[in-house]
C-alpha cells in the first residue's frame, strides 16, 4: 500500500476517521477549506498575471449578464451566482438556524463572482483569504469580538447587543472550537499564497491535495507544512523502509517521553499554583512560571516530535518545529527556534510582504509589531495573547537595539544572554498562562512583592528539569559526539523507556490542541 | 499526465531539510533498536524476579493480604508461590474468608490453624472484594502454581443475590478488581469501561511487569504513582506537600507493609466488630439471580472445573449466609436456592460442606461472621467427618 494506488486514499480516510473521531459534522470544515483552496487556485490558474486584463468587466451589470470567454472562469461565475441566489433564499426564506450558513455561502458566491468578474489572480486571492479567515473568525474570534462589542455598546448607552456565536450555529450544532482549525487553514492558505506568488505549481489531484491539507500527524497541532514541501512528498511513491522506520520510532519516542513523563508531570504543579494565585507566594509563583516554560515545550514539542516520528515511519519528512528555545541568546533567536513552522509562516506571508525591515527602522518596527500581534491572536482570542505578543514585540525591539551595541556584543557572555531570553520568556509566558489579564497583574505583583515562602515544588520536578536543559546544553556543545555513541544512545532509549513505565502520567490534552 | 505541484522557490525548503534532523540526538538505528528491545525484555523479566530476593516477605501463619494491598496481585501470586515445607490447604474466597471485620487473629484460617496445630497449615488466600468473575480472572493468571494441592472454596451466596451484585444489571457500576473480570467474553452488563481501559487490563494482566510496577505504586507510593506520590498533600488548609523534597527511590525500604495493629477497623476493639442487629429480626428479601442466567455462578461453576483440572483436591465451603437476616417469608427461597447449589456440586462429584446457620450475634452482616463465629465455624469445619477425610492425606 504505501507505493501502490490506495496510498492517497488510505492516508486521506486515516485523516479524516482520525479528524472525524472527535466530532463528525466538522469533518465539513476541513472539507470545505480543502475544496475552496482546491478551486480557487484552479481558477486563479486561469486568469492572467498581474494586473487587470483589458476585458475585465465591472459594476452590477457583470454580476448579471456578463459572460466569459474562459470556460473555466464562465463556471466559477455561474456557481457563484447559483450560490448568491441559494444563500439569498435561505437567508430570507430558510430558518434561522441555517443563517451562519447561508451567510458563509453568500460571502463565497459574492467572492466568487466578484473575482470571476475581475478575471485576476489578487482577487482570487482576496476570495481565498476572505472564506478562510471568516471561517476562523466565526469559530475563533467571533464570541471575544461579541463579547467587545457588547461592552463598548452598553458603554456608549446603545441598546442594543448582539446574540453569543452559538446561536448561529446551523441546525442546533453545538458551538466549539474545531480542534486544529488555525492549523488546517493556514496550510491550506499556505497553498494558495505560494501560487498566487509563482512559488508553486498548481496542484492538479483533488485528492492529493486533500491528504496535503488533513494529513493526519499534523492535522490537529501542526507542525504548518508548507505545500512545497509535503505535496511533492506525497506525489513520490513510498516504500516502507527499516531506516525510516527506526528513525521515525526514535523521534517519536522522544515526543511520547516529553508528553507522557514530563509535560504532564510539570502540569500538575503548574495547575496546583495557577489555579488560584492569590493564595501564592512568590517563589512558587516564580517556579510555576518556568515549570510552565517547560510543561509548554515539553507538551507541544513532544506532539510535534510524534507527529514527525509518525510521518516519518510512513517515509514522510515533516519539518523540524522547535530546536532547543531555551538555548536561543536573543529574542530573534528564539522566535528561529520555537514553533518555527508558525514562524517562518507569519514571517513569509505577513512581514515580508509588508515590507520587512526594507523601509527603514520605524516601519520595519511596526511590520515587526503587526506580526507579532498577528502571532498572537494567532493563538486565541483573549487580551492575555494580545498582551503576550506585543511583550515578545516589544522584547525582539529591544533586543535588537541591544545586540546592535559593541559593549552588549564583547562584554555580555553567551550563558547571561541565554538566562535573560528565558527570564523573559518566562515573564510572558505568564499572560499566556493566566485565566485573565488582572490574574497576570496580580501574579506579576507578587512576584515584585517577594514574601518567601518554600514553593514546595518536588525535587524531583527541578531534578529533571535541570537534566533536560543541561542535556540540550550538551546538545550544542562540543561534547555533542559524546552522547551520539550508540552506547549512550540505546542506554538512554532503555532509561526512557523504563521511565515511562513507572512515570507516565495521566495528563490532560495537548496544550496546542485549542489552538 | 498533467503535471503536479512544481516547487519553483520554496519558502518550506530549509525546513524541510531540516526535517531528517531530531534535535535530542537520540536517532537509533535498526540494530540499536533490536538491542534495545532485547535489554528491555530481559530487564523486565529479570527485575520483577531478582526483586522477590531483596525485598522482605516472610508471610507469618495469620498472615493475609493487607487490606491496602487488595489490587496488589504480584504479591497475591508471590505469596501462592512461597516456598513451603510443611503441608498447606490453601482456603481461597472473599472478605468473608479475609475476615471482613476481625484481625489477623481472628480469622477462619487462624482459628483452623489453631486446630491444625500447624499440620496442615491453612493459608489465608482471600482477597477483600473477591467476587467469582474476579476470583476466576485472579486464579487463571496470579496463581498458576495452584496445582496438586489441597483447596478450599469459598462460596459466597451474596454474590448472586441481586442482578447489581451479579453485575448482570445493565446499569454501569463501580466494582472492586475490574481488572480481573473477563474484558470480553463472557459480557458483563454492568461493565462500560472503554476499550483502551479494557485492552489495557487486559495487558497488564499477562505483563508482570506491570503487575509489580503496581506493587511499587501500592507499598511504597501511598497507592499512586511517582509522580502523584510527590506532588501529594496532606489533606488539610492550607495544604503541604510532605514528599515535595523526596525521590521516589527513597520510599523503598524493602519492607512490606504491614497490617496496622491495632487496626481501627478490625478486630475486637473496633466499633465495627459488632451483631448486624441487636434484635436479630431479618426483613431482607433479595432478588435472587437464577442459577442459569447468574453470571457469578456460571464463573465459580468454572473456578471450580478449572481447579479439577489442575489437579487439586478440591472442597467447597457453602456460605454460611446469615439466614436471620431475611424475612421469614424469604427463607424457604433462599433454601431452595442453596439446595440448587448443593445439587450441582453432588453432580459434578466435587466435595463440599454447607455449614449449619451461626448464632445470629455472630454475624455483622449479611454474610461476614465476627471473631466468635469464625472460631465456630473452624471447630465446625475441623470435626465434620467429611473434613476429617478430605484433610487426611495431610496428616503426617
Amino acid at each position: 500500500m504505501g507505493s501502490g494506488r490506495l496510498r492517497l486514499p488510505w492516508l486521506l480516510l486515516a485523516s479524516y476517521v482520525f479528524y472525524g473521531w472527535w466530532n463528525p459534522f466538522y469533518l465539513g470544515l476541513i472539507f470545505y477549506s480543502t475544496l475552496l483552496d482546491y478551486w480557487i487556485v484552479a481558477w486563479m490558474d486561469q486568469c492572467h498575471q498581474g494586473d487587470w486584463p483589458e476585458n475585465r468587466s465591472g459594476g452590477w451589470r457583470a454580476f448579471l449578464f456578463l459572460h466569459l470567454k474562459n470556460r473555466g472562469l464562465n463556471q466559477a461565475l455561474w456557481c457563484g451566482r447559483l450560490l448568491l441566489i441559494g444563500a439569498t433564499c435561505g437567508l430570507s426564506l430558510g430558518p434561522s438556524s441555517l443563517r451562519a450558513l447561508a451567510t458563509l455561502m453568500c460571502l463565497l458566491g459574492f467572492t466568487m463572482i466578484w473575482a470571476a468578474t475581475r478575471q485576476d489572480r489578487r482577487s482570487w486571492l482576496w476570495a481565498s483569504m476572505l472564506n478562510n479567515l471568516s471561517l476562523l473568525f466565526y469559530f475563533k474570534y467571533a464570541d471575544f469580538f461579541i463579547e467587545n462589542a457588547n461592552f463598548l455598546m452598553d458603554r456608549l448607552g446603545l441598546g442594543y447587543q448582539w446574540p453569543p456565536a452559538a446561536s448561529w450555529m446551523p441546525l442546533g450544532m453545538e458551538y466549539m472550537l474545531p480542534v486544529g482549525i488555525s492549523f488546517y487553514t493556514f496550510q491550506s492558505m499556505s497553498y494558495t499564497l505560494d501560487f498566487y506568488r509563482g512559488q508553486l505549481g498548481r496542484e492538479h489531484s483533488f485528492l492529493r491535495f486533500a491528504t496535503y491539507v488533513s494529513f493526519f500527524p499534523q492535522l490537529v497541532a501542526g507542525p504548518i507544512e508548507r505545500a512545497s514541501s509535503l505535496l511533492p512528498q506525497l506525489a513520490r511513491p513510498k516504500k516502507l523502509q527499516a531506516k525510516a522506520f527506526a528513525e521515525g520510532s526514535s523521534i517519536f519516542l522522544v515526543g511520547l517521553f516529553k508528553k507522557l513523563a514530563l509535560a504532564n508531570y510539570l502540569s500538575f504543579y503548574v495547575e496546583r499554583v495557577y489555579e488560584m494565585p492569590e493564595t501564592q507566594a512568590a517563589p512558587a509563583l516564580a517556579m510555576a512560571t518556568v515549570a510552565f516554560a517547560w510543561q509548554i515545550y515539553f507538551d507541544f514539542s513532544g506532539y510535534t516530535d510524534m507527529a514527525r516520528g509518525i510521518a516519518r515511519i510512513m517515509g514522510y519528512e515533516l519539518m523540524l518545529n522547535f530546536n532547543h528555545p531555551y538555548l536561543a541568546t536573543s529574542l530573534g533567536d528564539f522566535w528561529a527556534r520555537w514553533h518555527i513552522s508558525l514562524s517562518t509562516w507569519f514571517r513569509d506571508y505577513v512581514y515580508i510582504p509588508l515590507g520587512g525591515n526594507r523601509k527603514g527602522p520605524i516601519l520595519g518596527a511596526t511590520y515587526l509589531l503587526i506580526t507579532f500581534l498577528a502571532s498572537a491572536i494567532w493563538h486565541g482570542a483573549a487580551w492575555t495573547f494580545v498582551i503576550w505578543g506585543l511583550m515578545h514585540a516589544v522584547g525582539t525591539l529591544f533586543n535588537r537595539l541591544l545586540e546592535r551595541q559593541k559593549w552588549f556584543q564583547e562584554k555580555v557572555p553567551t550563558m547571561l544572554r541565554r538566562i535573560i531570553v528565558f527570564g523573559f520568556v518566562c515573564l510572558a509566558w505568564i499572560f499566556f498562562r493566566a485565566e485573565s489579564v488582572a490574574d497576570a497583574w496580580l501574579i506579576l505583583s507578587k512576584l515584585v512583592q517577594g514574601n518567601w515562602q518554600d514553593p514546595q515544588i518536588p525535587w524531583l520536578m527541578v531534578a529533571l528539569i535541570l537534566a533536560v536543559w543541561s542535556y540540550q546544553w550538551v546538545q550544542q556543545s562540543p561534547w555533542r559526539a559524546w552522547t551520539q555513541t550508540g552506547p549512550f544512545k540505546v542506554c538512554a532509549v532503555i532509561i526512557m523507556l523504563l521511565w515511562l513505565c513507572f512515570f507516565s502520567s495521566s495528563g490532560g490534552a495537548f496544550i496546542y490542541f485549542q489552538f | 499526465m498533467k503535471h503536479s505541484s512544481t516547487p519553483v522557490n520554496q519558502p518550506g525548503m530549509r525546513a524541510q531539510k531540516e526535517g531528517t534532523r531530531c534535535t535530542q540526538g537520540l536517532v537509533l538505528s535498526g540494530r540499536q533498536w533490536i538491542l534495545v528491545i532485547m535489554s528491555l525484555c530481559l530487564t523486565m523479566w529479570m527485575i520483577p524476579i531478582g526483586w522477590q530476593g531483596l525485598e522482605t516477605f516472610d508471610p507469618e501463619e495469620s498472615y493475609r493480604i493487607p487490606y491496602a494491598a487488595s489490587r496488589d496481585y504480584w504479591l497475591y501470586e508471590r505469596y501462592v508461590n512461597q516456598p513451603h515445607d510443611e503441608p498447606r490447604v490453601y482456603f481461597v474466597g472473599d472478605s468473608v474468608v479475609w475476615g471482613e471485620y476481625v484481625s489477623k487473629e481472628g480469622t477462619w484460617t487462624h482459628w483452623l490453624n489453631d486446630h491444625s496445630q500447624g499440620e496442615p497449615r491453612f493459608v489465608n488466600l482471600a482477597l477483600n472484594g473477591l467476587y467469582p468473575l474476579a476470583l476466576e480472572g485472579l486464579l487463571e493468571h496470579y496463581a498458576k502454581e495452584l496445582h496438586h494441592a489441597q483447596v478450599l472454596l469459598h462460596c459466597n451466596l451474596l454474590w448472586m443475590s441481586s442482578p447489581q451484585a451479579d453485575l448482570s444489571d445493565p446499569k454501569e457500576q463501580v466494582f472492586n478488581h475490574p481488572m480481573l473480570v473477563p474484558q470480553w467474553e463472557p459480557q458483563l452488563p454492568s461493565y462500560h469501561a472503554t476499550i483502551e481501559t479494557r485492552l489495557s487490563r487486559l495487558v497488564g494482566n499477562h505483563w508482570s511487569w506491570l503487575a509489580w510496577i503496581r506493587h511499587l505504586q501500592i507499598h511504597y507510593w501511598d497507592q499512586k504513582d511517582p509522580y502523584q506520590w510527590t506532588l501529594m498533600d496532606d489533606g488539610r488548609y492550607p495544604p503541604t506537600y510532605p514528599n515535595h523534597r523526596s525521590f521516589p527511590w527513597q520510599a523503598i525500604d524493602w519492607q512490606l507493609e504491614q497490617e496496622p495493629s491495632p487496626d481501627p477497623d478490625r478486630g475486637l476493639e473496633s466499633p465495627r466488630h459488632k451483631p448486624w442487629s441487636e434484635l436479630g429480626e431479618g426483613t431482607q428479601r433479595y432478588d435472587w439471580v437464577p442459577l442459569s442466567q447468574s453470571l457469578q455462578w456460571a464463573a465459580f461453576q468454572r473456578i471450580c472445573q478449572r481447579m479439577v483440572e489442575r489437579d487439586n483436591a478440591l472442597m467447597v465451603i457453602i456460605g454460611p449466609f446469615n439466614q436471620h437476616m431475611l424475612h421469614p417469608d424469604h427463607r424457604p427461597t433462599f433454601k431452595a436456592y442453596e439446595q440448587e447449589i448443593i445439587q450441582w456440586f453432588r453432580d459434578q462429584g466435587i466435595a463440599h460442606l454447607a455449614p449449619p446457620t451461626l448464632p445470629s450475634h455472630q454475624y455483622g452482616d449479611a454474610s461476614h461472621p465476627l471473631q466468635p463465629g469464625y472460631r465456630m465455624l473452624a471447630q465446625q469445619l475441623w470435626e465434620a467427618p467429611d473434613f476429617q477425610q478430605w484433610i487426611k492425606p495431610l496428616k503426617r
